[in-house]
């Protein structure tokens, strides 16, 4: 240290070499666990400033250069002499355990003769480009010892693991020491411990597996094997970490999934008995989860589960469909068992796909492929769209009688009839069929729960919107409003003072929303004409320039029978009750004047006159007395008619409507597609034929399949009409037509 | 963990400092800190054979004003100009 003092002795090389290598050779004990004295006060300082005054002497014995090399040369001398052949002395355990505490004694000794030496990498190390002291100490022990040693280290470590594979105990934390040393010797990358070790140890462990696999898928069922390889991951998971290098783990559980499940996939799914199918057959829940598991982290692995599961889904629907087929007689199908069933299997399968496919998307898709097959599949002739509204008809009609029936079942129902009709592609059937039912229980049953009514059009509208619920609505909305006019009426013909003739109500429908239906001129009774006269009177005061059209078909009437016996109350609709009034003057009428007198067609007349003289309840008798009326009938009052009841409902059979609604709603069809394709090519301007039909369907796909004959047809009804115009360079091209 | 550390100049003179005053210098860090049962280490005393007592006393100065500055004290640290070269190659060799 040149202090301005001068007479400070300059220290030579020797001299300062030689102090250097005493401290080295103490270190050097004291690190091998030889007995030896702690270094003594002093001797710290002692080292470092003989170190700092060769750096900072003027030239030519400034000695940073050489105690750079002394620095790099103990490190080098040590490992050749000492270190190196320690370890090669031993071997397999031993000789890793021998490295790995060689590799301890080499850092700290770094870390010692830095601190000596610290004053070179102040400057020197920086100026000379040379690595600095920590990094040379290192790269020393890299070079002449790790590089010696790493193929048996690695040889001795994958044998190790291999026991463990087998079983049996081995050192972890060893590994894990010697594993550290690999990844340090790479100095700043993991190309050390990815060359020279991992490299060798996923291929020595996809080996490994793959010898497993092969005995394994020869010898064991499906879910043994899958348990199986799921506890060999688990291990291996473990394995990282215990002692890999957490970089490992993911290729390692790429390469034991791909042998495990990725190559034997086919073989395993597919297995007789036991794979894929045959669990969803069993309904082997457990099994199923883990096969998810499993394949869930393999890209594209589940895509075979989920097709078996469309597969069995979809069979176990037709099985159904075939059933309820089976057991259809005449016609006559037992829609709420079928339905039922139905929602039942719905409800399975939805539980498979949250539990045990943890509500992934392919699932779900597959479960709703599977039930768009066979939910649109006829039951003896008659669509699902009409069985679920005969379902939704009766479960309504009972559910009033049967109290038993508690809200929350209500609830449930509800909502699987509106699941089950997403699944239905034709949706606007279901809407008409349900709307003629709904109109049959709002206007003949009276008994309607409107609370009920409503919240199943509310879940309706949510799903399909407003314009699917919006008639229906209006019809329950027009019996609220009904009841307010019948005490309305009530009170104006109390105030008009005159009598109110027979009791009568009115039920005022708003064309738009109910069904339409077909009427006639009858004449009514003149006991019934005066009571409607003043209810048109009344409806008058209440809206101007609104007309009234009476639908005498929906009517019902309660009539009093004089009989001979007794006298019994007969509950009869509007048209049979002008038939039987007609009697009240005559004894006698031919099927000609009642033709004439009551002013109805041939076909309602009919139906009507064999309710009243053919059916269960006799009241008129027909001459001749055969089943089928025929023009020349002629029809007699019979008095001697009686029943052990007192009031009697005589029913009219209803008309088989089904091949109307669809005629209908074929109908129907036709405007939407015409409002769709003018709604597309108007803002389209110019589109191609594909491209409009695939957009078309689409589009309509919310309510109903279009057939693509029709669309193609009303594309040329609409070209004569003048909204398109095809192109002329392009015959493929439609333009619109502003 | 001692509190407090001893220094000794050349003359034998010693400055009892706080430890993390003495710290601030990097050589005498690593000699407090360094594994290996120095006795420098256990028992907290180093000698500077070469530092002169002035300059010294100066350096233990200077860590107390740099612990000051640090925690924001931003004061001035005066040195006599005669004392300038010495002190600047003390402070070489310590690394402070």
């Amino acid at each position: 240290m040149v202090f301005g003092r001068i007479d400070r002795p300059i220290i030579f090389w020797e001299d300062g070499s030689s102090i250097i290598d005493e401290s080295v050779t103490k270190l050097k004990r004291i690190l091998e666990g030889k007995p030896e004295t702690a270094f003594v006060t002093e001797q710290y300082m002692k080292n470092y400033t003989t170190i700092y005054d060769m750096c900072t002497q003027k030239p030519p014995e400034n000695y940073s250069d050489q105690l750079y090399n002394k620095f790099r040369g103990i490190f080098e001398e040590y490992a050749k002499q000492t270190v190196l052949p320690s370890i090669m002395e031993k071997h397999d355990e031993y000789m890793l355990r021998e490295f790995s505490q060689r590799w301890d004694i080499n850092k700290i000794m770094v870390k010692w003769l830095s601190h000596f030496f610290f004053y070179l990498d102040r400057f020197y190390t920086a100026r000379a480009n040379l690595p600095n002291l920590n990094k040379a100490g290192m790269t020393c022990f890299r070079d002449h010892v790790y590089e010696s040693i790493h193929f048996n280290a690695k040889q001795v470590i994958i044998a190790l693991i291999h026991k463990e594979r087998e079983d049996q105990q081995i050192d972890r934390a060893l590994l894990k020491n010697v594993l550290d040393l690999f990844v340090q010797n790479g100095m700043e990358s993991m190309d050390r411990y990815e060359n020279d070790f991992e490299k060798f140890f996923l291929e020595e462990t996809t080996s490994y597996y793959s010898r497993k696999a092969s005995s394994w898928i020869q010898a064991d069922t499906c879910p043994e094997y899958m348990i199986k390889a799921e506890e060999s991951l688990k291990k291996e998971k473990e394995r990282v970490t215990h002692y890999l290098h957490s970089d490992t783990e993911p290729k390692l559980i790429k390469g034991v999934q791909d042998v495990l499940l990725v190559s034997v996939a086919k073989d395993l799914l597919e297995m007789e008995d036991s794979g894929c199918s045959a669990l969803l057959r069993d309904d082997k829940t457990d099994d199923l989860a883990r096969m998810y598991r499993l394949y869930h982290a393999i890209p594209k692995g589940l895509e075979p589960v989920s097709e078996a599961f469309r597969l069995h889904v979809t069979s176990e629907g037709n099985t159904l469909i075939r059933q309820a087929e089976d057991k259809a007689t005449n016609n006559n199908v037992v829609e709420q068992d079928v339905i039922r069933r139905i929602i039942d299997l719905h409800h399975k399968y939805m539980v498979y796909v949250t539990e045990c496919f943890q509500n992934h998307t392919l699932f779900y898709k597959a479960l709703k492929q599977a039930f768009e097959i066979f939910c649109n599949k006829k039951v003896a002739g008659i669509s699902s769209a009409e069985l679920l509204a005969m379902f939704c008809d009766n479960f309504f009609k009972k559910s009033l009688n049967d109290k038993s029936n508690d809200e929350s079942t209500i609830e449930s129902t509800i909502e699987n009839v509106v699941k089950l009709l997403d699944y239905i592609s034709d949706k606007d059937h279901f809407a008409e069929f349900y709307r003629k039912k709904l109109a049959r229980r709002l206007l003949l049953d009276r008994n309607f729960n409107d609370e009920h009514e409503r919240t199943i059009l509310t879940k309706l509208k949510a799903q399909f919107g407003g314009q699917f619920t919006s008639k229906m609505e209006g019809m329950l909305t027009d019996m609220q409003l009904a009841k307010e006019h019948h005490s309305g009426f009530d009170t104006y013909i109390g105030n008009s003072g005159k009598p109110k003739g027979m009791d009568f109500t009115v039920t005022v429908l708003t064309t738009g929303f109910w069904p339409s239906y077909k009427t006639s001129d009858l004449n009514l009774p003149l006991e019934m004409v005066s009571c409607i006269e003043s209810f048109k009177a009344y409806y008058e005061t209440k809206t101007k320039h609104r007309k009234l059209m009476l639908i005498y078909s929906l009517g019902n009437c309660h009539l009093n029978g004089r009989f001979d016996s007794k006298p019994i109350e007969l509950i009869v609709s509007t048209y049979q009750a002008a038939v039987l009034c007609a009697f009240n003057n005559t004894e006698r009428l031919t099927y000609q004047e009642l033709l004439e007198q009551l002013n109805l067609g041939h076909e309602d007349l009919a139906r009507v006159l064999h309710s009243l003289s053919c059916s269960k309840y006799k009241i008129l008798n027909k001459e001749p007395a055969t089943k089928t009326i025929s023009k020349t009938d002629s029809f007699e009052f019979n008095s001697k008619f009686t029943d052990k009841l007192r009031r009697i409902r005589v029913p009219l059979p209803p008309i088989d409507d089904r091949r109307r609604v669809v005629e209908d709603v074929d109908n129907d069809r036709r405007y939407a597609i015409d409002a769709c394709l003018v709604r597309i090519m108007k803002s389209r301007k110019v589109f191609s034929h594909q491209q409009l039909v695939s957009e078309c369907i689409e589009q309509l796909s919310r309510m109903f399949k279009p057939d693509i004959k029709v669309i193609k047809k009303r594309i040329e009804d609409l070209i004569g009409r003048e909204f398109l115009e095809r192109d002329t360079e392009n015959p493929n091209t439609y333009k619109y037509v502003a | 963990m001692r509190e407090t550390v001893k220094l000794i100049s050349m003359e034998g003179f010693e400055f009892v400092i706080d430890r993390e005053a003495a710290m601030v210098s990097q050589t005498i860090r690593s000699m407090l800190t360094s594994p290996g049962g120095f006795s420098e280490s256990k028992d907290g005393v180093v000698t500077f054979p070469d530092i002169s007592t002035t300059i010294l006393e100066k350096i233990c100065q200077y860590f107390y004003w740099s612990l000051q500055y640090s925690r924001g004290k931003e004061t001035k640290f005066h040195i006599e100009p005669e004392l300038t070269l010495e002190l600047m190659m003390a402070a070489n060799y310590l690394h402070t």
